[in-house]
């Protein structure tokens, strides 16, 4: 559906020029490398209560490597409710959930419009997915919550050729930020759930250096990788062990259960990580 | 999302307690009959649309039908440079992007930028790309490509959630593909055979018995009530479920020998994704000790729903499901749908079988 109502840029995307810096300079810096260990996630920071004027609001921004050019996740939550439900609308024994997540027109290298494009709707339902777990749904019967995350800033890195990066691995850091923002602003907003809900992305990854044998690391950036051949992403409620959504992709080799096994527990572990940044910054805001 | 898997599960708080406890047993009983593995028949056929480079369409004994398009074009790749004059192309140099393929799912009364119609597509997209080997058979040469339109069609309303129908009817027609025969040689321009008869297929065929040599992925449904795995949900199914996953499998390369012994073909896991099983919205029962109807004193409030809210589970009566799936059950599905000679394995036998063409 095109949008008609703005004055939008022409169709062909154009890309800001990136000028060499000499060749020893480049040769550098022409690939990041993964400096932290296979079992670490990357620092986070977390605030709950940033939006005055809705119901409940967080802030979650991942740590950048020093390195110019380079952006990390950035994600504001606003939570809207619980509201009633405009009478029109048929009885509902639950809370209607609304997601709704947007990438901000300059958040990645590739310009977004304003309206929703497919893979924004699709991290949407994923979202709800994941909450939809976790919300004590019955407590507030003939109302709504509108949940609504704008990606600032994805993960990306300039230097890297747009070929390089494939974005579809970008949706899974993205996602379990907006999980874990989520569920903060949930949390802020005085909404009843079973337990926090947090996201964390486990990959398969082929390194070079490594004889290219394939290993699982844990909170993947997409650039610091020759080639990801699977990753997962995982909600996780920690106190009741469970899993709200489930979210793998990839390309298994042959003995792929236990492979696959072991790239979920990771996930789980990579949620357990963003856990401990959601508790905490929800006791700072309590306590 | 919750357009599309739980439109209007017209279900009272009675009838599912009664589905959910009928299916928690061993074996559970499933209210039409079939085992826990039993898929829902189907009629299938291809090449129904002479206007597409394949096609097809499945209809399944439920009353939902699908039919699917499949449409290539010849494109410029983009990014490469002109005028490099190139020697043997070797095969591992192929490689192809995920922009060739273009999936659009229709679903009629939804939407089109509902958000369940846009998970279904990334989802049957996702597994198609996954396996990287798909994009690589849309290669020309250095400079060219095709881009193959895929677009899928429900044409009877979703009775039942259509994942599984929509992605086994895209893979017989990507089966059924044909592509013209490519005449020229090298980076020069691309040039086609006109015979159509000589069209070679997507996925090769052995020439002798007209089997495809490999084959595109299939979706399929699978979800846990209580400690049972049920495949293939009907919607009054999916509407007690304790969790739904769909579960992307392609068809592992053979590896030459073929000593495992058992039946079946090696399996690969190509996507998973939780579904939001529509359960989760469904309103819960009333037990007769809190219900003013049934002579339970000092409760005459309207509503006895709301209190029962926080009130302790009675057995057969019904509660939405909290929280999530345990991990443990979770893998129980996907290794269930894996498994040599399971389910899997079965449907993709079964399509085997279609005639195509």
């Amino acid at each position: 559906m095109a949008d008609r109502r703005r004055i939008n840029g022409p169709a062909g995307a154009t890309i800001p020029p990136i000028f060499d810096d000499g060749v020893d300079k480049k040769t550098a810096s022409q690939k990041p490398t993964r400096s932290r260990p296979a079992n670490a996630v990357r620092h986070t920071f977390l605030k709950t209560g940033v939006t005055p004027s809705a119901s409940g609001s967080a802030y979650l921004e991942v740590e950048v490597p020093g390195k110019p050019g380079v952006s990390g996740l950035k994600l504001s939550c606003t939570v809207h409710g619980p509201r009633s439900l405009p009478r029109s609308s048929p009885f509902a024994p639950h809370i209607i959930l609304t997601t709704h997540v947007k990438f901000a027109p300059f958040a990645t290298k590739q310009r977004r419009g304003y309206l929703r494009d497919p893979t924004e709707r699709d991290l949407g339902s994923h979202l709800e997915t994941a909450l939809r777990g976790a919300i004590i749904a019955d407590r507030w019967p003939k109302s709504g919550v509108d949940i609504i995350v704008s990606i600032i800033e994805g993960d990306q890195d300039r230097e890297t050729s747009k070929e390089q990066g494939d974005e579809s691995w970008d949706m899974m850091n993205a996602l379990s930020g907006c999980i874990t923002v989520a569920s903060a602003a949930l949390a802020d907003a005085g909404i009843d759930c079973v337990d926090t809900v947090a996201g964390g992305v486990a990959a398969l990854v082929r390194e070079e250096a490594n004889n290219g044998v394939a290993k699982i690391v844990i909170d993947p950036v997409p650039s610091e990788h020759v080639k990801i051949e699977a990753a997962c992403c995982v909600a996780y409620l920690p106190t009741r062990d469970e899993i709200t959504n489930l979210w793998f992709k990839g390309d298994m080799p042959d003995d792929n259960m236990n492979t696959y096994m072991e790239l979920v527990q990771q996930g789980i572990q990579a949620s357990k990580f963003a856990n401990r940044v959601l508790v905490q910054s929800i006791s700072e805001t309590v306590g | 999302m919750a357009t599309t898997t739980s439109q209007q599960v017209l279900l009272c708080p009675a009838e599912l307690a009664y589905l959910h406890s009928s299916l928690s047993l061993t074996p559970p009983i499933r209210p039409d009959g079939r085992t826990p593995t039993h898929f829902r028949p189907l009629v299938a056929e291809t090449d129904i649309l002479p206007g597409t480079n394949g096609s097809a369409r499945i209809c399944f004994a439920d009353g939902t039908e699908a039919i699917v398009g499949v449409k290539a074009e010849v494109e410029k790749t983009r990014g490469v440079e002109e005028g490099v004059e190139e020697s043997e192309v070797r095969e591992d140099e192929k490689e192809g992007r995920s922009e060739w393929v273009e999936l659009t799912v229709e679903i009629p009364g939804v939407r089109d930028d509902d958000g369940g119609t846009a998970f279904l597509s990334a989802m049957l997209g996702e597994a198609l790309l996954s396996d990287g080997g798909f994009v690589k058979r849309l290669w020309i040469n250095r400079r060219w490509h095709w881009k193959l339109y895929l677009d899928i069609l429900l044409i009877s309303p979703p009775l039942s959630y259509p994942l599984p129908l929509l992605s086994l009817t895209t893979h017989l027609a990507l089966l059924a593909t044909r592509l013209p025969r490519l005449k020229s040689e090298g980076v020069e321009d691309p040039f086609f055979d006109d015979d159509w008869a000589a069209a070679p297929y997507l996925y090769p065929r052995d020439k002798k018995s007209g089997k495809a040599l490999a084959r595109p992925p299939v979706t399929l449904l699978v979800m846990a009530v209580g400690r049972n795995i049920i495949f293939d949900p009907a919607k009054e199914e999916l509407a007690v479920a304790d969790v739904a996953l769909a579960v992307s499998v392609g068809e592992a390369a053979e590896t030459g020998d073929n000593d495992m012994g058992g039946k079946g073909r090696k399996l690969r896991l190509l996507s998973v994704r939780t579904i939001d099983p529509p359960s989760r919205v469904t309103p819960p029962g009333v037990p007769n000790a809190t219900n003013a109807a049934y002579g339970a004193a000092g409760t005459t409030q309207k509503q006895p729903e709301a209190r029962m809210a926080e009130a302790e589970a009675v057995e057969g009566v019904w509660r939405a499901p909290r929280g999530g799936a345990k991990p443990l059950v979770m893998a129980a599905l996907v290794q269930k749908t894996l498994e040599r000679g399971g389910v899997a394995d079965e449907v993709l036998d079964a399509l085997e079988g279609v005639d195509l063409g």
